[in-house]
């Protein structure tokens, strides 16, 4: 049954990371994305991905589970790996060389590079928030980090409400399709044949009476909003309260150290020799 | 007894535009509801019964002020919800005491967690954490959902759905609680789990119960039935008196309890069974009594 | 003679994953051409499982479903052509409500079908009639209607198949007794009309008495008794001990009985305990 899938690749459990606070995660995420792009060097990527590795192993969900969300996006990876072995033009002799096609060793070493970094950046920013943060409480931590904006006549609430509200019903939606869609089959709709026009026309049957609903749904829903007092964010109190405990700041600290040590080894290269070979396994420059 | 609920000359209607292809549309009053006169004590078990679009559902939006009348008086709690200068904090806290129940279960829960859900109503009260937390807690408990606290709402059962709905309401401390056909679309099982919650909650909490439905079974258990027909009230009375006028029931559409039914057909063939029973065990002895003695 | 015939039918949802849950089990029962047969049981007995099975919206994991004798997935290429034949009325078919006049969604199963265009108005026109649409409401939009409306629509949208078999998953949910008895009225004058046999699913026990020649009473994804009306209405206990009811005058009746009451005949309709009562006052007389 389709409405089984798990929304947003959420895993519940209670590792470590499970346990941080949503703002603390959205924070570290930031922070994640941007050293794996400050990370240009092969020891600050094997560094990145030895704390992804890490990362994994805290969360607890399993390795096979977390590769399988690469998947979508493996062809991509594949895709820009080859632009880069073919279209890198490097200094030395090339290692192939046939009719047009010529690699550069730089080409396989920026291919490796590049398909790395991505995958890096998937599985850092998946395990820290997709897979470990339910969609709720993302909402809330989205809408505490933001709320300086209210000040700026940004409607934060409003956006976070409309989200928890999409986040409830889009399980009940993929449901009502699918009944729908049984219901025109057994009308004798076909959504598989013919060419493009008559599939998109074959549509219509469905999408109709989806919108329909959904607008009888929203209707009806705002009504049972207000009658239980709803008036926006005006004097609203919360059950559940975000704090920050000692494991968010550990983190943070982490964080922090590992940024720290990142700039660090952005700027050493300046005190070793560039003609030693130590020089050239640490910051050979991609 | 201290009057709950009181309506005075009550009228409603929706504006539609007449069906001519003419270009002059004339826009046409539709009357909802005429000139109702009720009157709700504090702790009734009231069940209103009418047939699809005869205004039933109309009523229960009036009283929390979902919808606003053209003409009459509602009060609730002794306080005139209709007067032109009621304000915004007087409108809410009418709305906390008269909770209402929906038809559609997927259609009245909010958050993605069930507990969360419960407490969207006493969050929009502004009602410190604590507070929250032993409301929803307490809610939860009555309508037996407190094991699935943390469960999503689309993966319980419609009956499930409802019990939510009903401790989302129940949070906000409420007098009256109006079912708007809340077990309409419910199995016999989801409808029972409702119904018993309903009862439970006018004897132990004493909370004002409105069930409006059309199924009869559940009407002839409350303690009193109104009848609502083409926007008017044309009975009132306990479940017994009003479910003794069959074939007046059947002319406006509707049916008594099939044991009352079958009652009535035995006194049309002649029998004249003298009773005002309505449940199954009544209706038996009834019967036997009067094979007895013939 | 049966014209539905399921033989050893079992159905698994998600086979192979986690999910995994067997809604049939071994199912062997067949439903009379001609007849109405009522199918009953809790939500989740594998009720819905069984009707989508049996127009070919879902395939058997295993087991054969025979149309007068013909396996239904014998060319499974052609099973649109099923669906016309066991026309469904899923629950709530108002939803599935799309086209612009009541006419034109009335007829789309019709013109699926390739029909000339005055045989579809003719079977737009016989739908419409036993379903109690007025004529005047053919020109109108499907979204105009009142909700009973609509229901009678969305039922006439099937209907105007001229399906052999007829099934129908709650019918009168949400109607008022008299929107109940004229909508299951008109279908019961539809077969009469057709020669055709209906398989309504429905929680109401007085409809099935009402209504229904023979029961098929599905409990746990099995089928737990099959019979005709008086044969399963006739053992209120067994019913009960599965959670289900009887209608309420066949209690009534049964306890009469148990108090000496020596009723004969159908004792599950009001009327047929009437007639019971009646005849034993003057069997007594006499």
């Amino acid at each position: 049954m389709i409405s089984d899938i798990t929304l947003g690749q959420f895993f519940p459990g209670f590792s470590p990371i499970h346990k941080l606070d949503p703002r603390t995660k959205i924070i570290l995420t930031t922070l994640f994305i941007i050293e794996v792009f400050l990370a240009d060097t092969p020891l600050l990527l094997a560094l990145m991905l030895l704390t992804t590795v890490i990362m994994i192993g805290v969360s607890r969900i399993s390795f096979a589970v977390v590769l399988r969300g690469i998947k979508p996006i493996f062809f991509i990876i594949i895709f820009t790996a080859f632009f880069n072995i073919f279209m890198t033009k490097g200094q030395g002799e090339p290692l192939v060389h046939f009719k047009i096609i010529t690699i550069y060793k730089e080409g396989i070493i920026r291919a490796v590079f590049m398909g790395l970094r991505v995958i890096i950046l998937i599985l850092g920013t998946s395990i820290l928030l997709t897979y470990t943060t339910s969609p709720i409480s993302l909402t809330d931590g989205l809408e505490i980090l933001f709320k300086p904006l209210k000040k700026i006549g940004i409607p934060v609430h409003l956006f976070s409400m409309m989200m928890t509200i999409a986040l409830r019903f889009i399980p009940t939606l993929i449901e009502e399709t699918e009944k729908i869609m049984n219901a025109q089959k057994s009308r004798g709709a076909d959504f598989s044949q013919g060419g493009l026009i008559k599939r998109v026309k074959a549509l219509i049957p469905i999408l109709v009476p989806l919108l329909v609903s959904s607008f009888k749904r929203a209707e009806e829903l705002a009504t049972a909003m207000e009658a239980r007092c709803y008036r926006g964010d005006k004097n609203r109190t919360k059950l559940v309260k975000l704090t920050y405990k000692p494991l968010d700041f550990l983190w943070f600290a982490m964080a922090v150290l590992l940024f720290g040590g990142i700039i660090a080894l952005r700027i050493l290269p300046g005190h070793i020799s560039p003609d030693s070979l130590i020089y050239d396994i640490l910051f050979y420059k991609v | 007894m201290k009057e709950i609920i009181k309506t005075k000359d009550l009228c409603f209607s929706y504006f539609e535009y007449s069906d001519n292809d003419n270009v002059n549309q004339a826009k046409i009053d539709v009357h909802a509801l005429v000139d109702i006169n009720l009157t709700v004590n504090e702790g009734e078990y009231l069940a209103i019964l009418g047939h699809n679009g005869s205004g039933k559902s109309t009523l229960a939006k009036l009283l929390n002020l979902i919808l606003t009348p053209q003409r009459g008086n509602i009060f609730i709690d002794g306080q005139d919800i209709t007067k032109p200068d009621l304000t915004e904090d007087e409108l809410f806290d009418v709305r906390r005491k008269v909770g209402m129940v929906f038809q559609n279960p997927d259609n009245q829960l909010v958050a993605t967690i069930v507990e969360e859900d419960v407490a969207f109503g006493p969050e929009n009260l502004g009602l410190p954490r604590e507070e929250i937390r032993r409301r929803v807690n307490f809610a939860l408990n009555t309508v037996g959902m407190s094991e699935y606290s943390g469960h999503a709402p689309h993966k319980l059962s419609g009956g499930q759905k409802q019990r939510v709905a009903i401790a989302g309401v129940l949070a906000m401390k409420p007098k009256v609680i109006i079912f708007d056909e809340s077990t309409a679309m419910l199995d016999p099982r989801g409808r029972k789990e409702v119904v018993d919650i309903m009862e439970k909650l006018n004897r132990e909490e004493s909370i004002t119960i409105i069930n409006i439905t059309h199924y009869m079974e559940e009407a002839a258990r409350a303690d009193r039935v109104i009848v609502i027909n083409d926007g008017k009230l044309i009975m009132d009375g306990t479940a017994k008196e009003v479910f003794s006028h069959v074939d007046e029931l059947h002319s406006i559409g509707l049916e008594s309890p099939q044991g009352r039914e079958l009652i009535n057909e035995l006194n049309k063939a002649g029998l004249n069974i003298d009773t005002d029973a309505l449940n199954e065990d009544e209706c038996t002895e009834a019967i036997l009594n009067k094979l007895k003695a013939i | 003679m049966d014209v539905l015939e399921l033989k050893n039918v079992s159905f698994v949802y998600s086979k192979g994953t986690p999910f995994q849950k067997v809604a049939l089990d071994n199912i062997n029962i067949s439903f009379e051409k001609g007849k109405i047969t009522g199918l009953i049981g809790h939500t989740g007995s594998g009720k819905s499982t069984l009707v989508n099975l049996l127009n070919g919206l879902n395939k058997p994991s295993e087991g054969t479903v025979l149309l007068n004798g013909k396996d239904i997935w014998e060319k499974p290429k052609e099973i649109s052509k099923i669906r016309y034949k066991v026309g469904l009325v899923m629950q709530y078919p108002e939803y599935q409500l799309f086209d612009e006049t009541v006419r034109a969604d009335i007829g789309f199963a019709p013109r699926n079908l390739g029909l000339s265009k005055e045989e579809i108005e003719m079977r737009v026109l016989e739908a419409a009639k036993f379903t109690g649409i007025d004529d005047s409401l053919l020109n109108k939009s499907p979204f105009e209607l009142s909700g009973g409306q609509k229901r009678r629509v969305a039922i006439a949208g099937i209907l105007a198949m001229k399906p052999e078999v007829l099934i129908l998953d709650e019918p009168a949910a949400g109607l008022d007794p008299r929107g109940r008895r004229e909508i299951l009225g008109g279908l019961t004058e539809y077969i009469n009309h057709n020669d055709a046999s209906i398989i309504l699913v429905s929680h109401s026990m007085e409809d099935m008495a009402y209504y229904c020649d023979n029961v098929v009473v599905m409990n746990k994804s099995r089928v737990f008794k099959s019979g005709t009306v008086k044969e399963i209405f006739s053992n209120a206990d067994e019913l009960n001990d599965i959670g289900l009811d009887v209608p309420i005058v066949a209690k009534i009746a049964s306890k009469l009985k148990k108090s000496g009451i020596d009723l004969q005949g159908t004792l599950y309709t009001v009327e047929g305990v009437k007639e019971a009562i009646l005849n034993y006052i003057m069997e007594g007389k006499r």
